[in-house]
């Protein structure tokens, strides 16, 4: 893609009409959102609410229910029992309503072959009405944004990662109020998921990006917030600093002057707040139930055995500790 | 029908940018002007075929304009019906299968749009390629027979573009209605030859839209009245195949 890669550097509208009014309905909002496809429970009373202008990953492993709610939410699929509204809007009342308001790029975009990549952002852009004049500016600038501007072939003979960037224009053409896309970075070299990571943060408070991942990075990088799907259901949604930091929270790091760790392990072994301990010579490593009190003995019983602290932190924890102790840490 | 002009235009353009505007429209001129010499050639190949068996006497009536415009009536059956339920086949079915569907639905393009901009642009290539193949049969016959009377022709082939018209709302309602552009094709090659089938029944061909194609073979002999009641019952099924299609599609998950 090329240097400018930024929404807005693009002709786009200054503010979006409703995506960035923090103060209006929730950019979507699911409650008790079920889809059973026969046997299977795609998904199992979901609730989530995703308020507008903020940046969400939706993640959650392989087939954990991302796509089917983003296929509910883009008017696809029906749900079996629950409801979703986007931009306060029931999707399966007003359609026609939410489709003029959303941009959705699904995980394997299907474009006409026959067409260049200008053409298909003008079927696109007609498909909403927009006027030829700002249809003509805001086409030029998105394929100059997905880098494709000087590409002259027809999309039959693009690669998947130009596909993936015109995927991501043409979901951009009506300057969409809620911008939702289907594992977006999944077909892109790194240089080309950087860029769009970078797009996608260029869009924050200006229009809600809802986008689903099981790549945890993508997540840590560009989202406000986050919910993580397991088997159909919201396991957890939170900021992503908030999920971070509430998992760091139990985790303690301990570093002595000595080779006293064995000594100090043996007076904390037993204690009921201490969930795991590993250590090294000179380091525990622990995960604790009531960091209030452990923060009060941990000390003591270091003075105890008679070693010097060198070193006592609440340990980092990563999007991927949160994700893997909440799903279980099965394959991805 | 939000959505419906972008997408017609699209439709339209999609027909002249790809193979189907050469299939059907190659196929009936190739018919239009081959029919005429087929028929003139037949009589003179059968009397050559006959003359090499001993005892074999044939006689065979000099071929007229009558006899090329059969001809020509005979192949849009035989095989322009067959090129309509095969191309037919995909029409909403391929959209699907290749994720196209997906994006175009997720805009403000409504399905029931969707469904009759798929139709139109069938119809729109379907008769300005008979148009074409019926022109080129005229000329040829002219040019192989003297200037013939047009106006049978032009009446039975209106009346197969009735029928032509049924079969390709049929296939829309068959691809919108099966995953598969196989299973579409299976539909509507059995659908077709089961209007043939039923209309070799006495009332079936009177009274419904089964008569179409025996109704185009009167016309050519002149007798156009007796086509009324199927137009009128093909008229009605168009009508309702289209609101099938686009209720089936509606309530389809993509």
């Amino acid at each position: 893609m090329s240097g400018a890669l930024s929404v807005r550097d693009a002709t786009y509208p200054a503010a979006p009409a409703t995506g960035a009014d923090r103060s209006g309905p929730a950019a979507i909002e699911l409650r008790g959102l079920t889809k059973r496809f026969g046997d299977t429970l795609a998904l199992d009373g979901v609730d989530l609410v995703v308020r507008p202008g903020v940046v969400f990953g939706f993640l959650g492993r392989n087939g954990a229910g991302k796509t089917t709610a983003l296929r509910i939410l883009s008017g696809l699929a029906r749900p079996t029992a629950g409801t979703a509204h986007v931009l306060g809007h029931d999707v399966t009342q007003a359609s026609d309503v939410v489709r003029a308001q959303i941009g959705f790029l699904p995980d394997v975009p299907g474009f006409y072959p026959w067409m260049t990549a200008r053409e298909y952002l003008e079927f696109a852009g007609q498909l909403f009405g927009i006027d030829p004049a700002t249809l003509d500016a805001r086409a030029r600038a998105l394929l100059e944004m997905a880098g494709l501007a000087s590409v002259t072939t027809r999309v039959g003979g693009f690669s998947r990662g130009m596909k993936q960037r015109l995927g991501i224009a043409q979901a951009l053409i009506n300057a969409p109020s809620l911008l939702m896309l289907d594992e977006p970075t999944s077909a892109l070299d790194p240089i080309g998921r950087h860029e769009v990571l970078e797009m996608v943060a260029s869009l924050r408070g200006r229009t809600t990006v809802f986008f689903s991942t099981h790549i945890l990075a993508d997540v840590e990088r560009v989202c406000d917030a986050v919910a993580i799907l397991e088997q159909g259901r919201v396991v957890v949604s939170a900021s992503v600093d908030e999920l971070t930091a509430r998992a760091a929270a139990n985790r303690l790091i301990v570093e002595l002057e000595g080779d006293d760790a064995a000594a100090v392990a043996g007076l904390l072994t037993g204690r009921v707040w201490l969930a795991s301990l590993e250590r090294t010579e000179q380091t525990l490593r622990m995960t604790v139930s009531d960091l209030a009190v452990a923060q009060r003995e941990i000390p003591a019983a270091i003075a105890a055995a008679g070693a010097a602290l060198r070193r006592f932190e609440i340990d980092d924890a990563s999007l991927e500790d949160v994700f893997v102790k909440l799903v279980g840490g099965a394959e991805r | 029908m939000t959505g419906f002009g972008a997408f017609l235009r699209k439709e339209l353009i999609e027909i002249r940018r790809t193979w189907r505007l050469w299939v059907i429209p190659g196929m009936l001129v190739f018919l239009g002007v081959t029919s005429p010499i087929i028929a003139a050639l037949t009589p003179g190949l059968v009397r050559s075929m006959a003359a090499s068996q001993p005892g074999v006497v044939m006689r065979l009536p000099e071929p007229t304009a009558l006899d090329a415009f059969a001809q020509f009536i005979k192949n849009l059956n035989q095989f322009m019906l067959i090129a309509v339920v095969i191309t037919g086949a995909g029409v909403v079915s391929g959209e699907r299968s290749s994720g196209t569907a997906i994006l175009a639905l997720t805009k403000p393009l409504s399905r029931g749009a969707f469904v009759v901009a798929k139709i139109l642009s069938q119809l729109a290539l379907l008769v300005a390629a008979t148009a074409l193949g019926t022109i080129a049969c005229l000329v040829t016959t002219a040019v192989v027979f003297g200037a013939p009377d047009a106006t049978r022709l032009v009446t039975a082939v209106a009346l197969w573009l009735v029928y032509a018209t049924l079969l390709v709302v049929v296939m829309t309602l068959f691809s919108a209605a099966f995953r598969s552009r196989g299973a579409a094709a299976g539909a509507g090659l059995g659908f077709f030859f089961l209007t043939l089938l039923f209309s070799s029944w006495g009332p079936a061909a009177r009274y419904s839209f089964l008569g179409l194609l025996r109704a185009v073979g009167n016309a050519l002999v002149g007798q156009p009245m007796s086509a009324v009641w199927p137009v009128l019952t093909a008229v009605a099924a168009i009508a309702v195949g289209a609101v099938a299609a686009v209720r089936i599609f509606e309530r389809q998950e993509l």
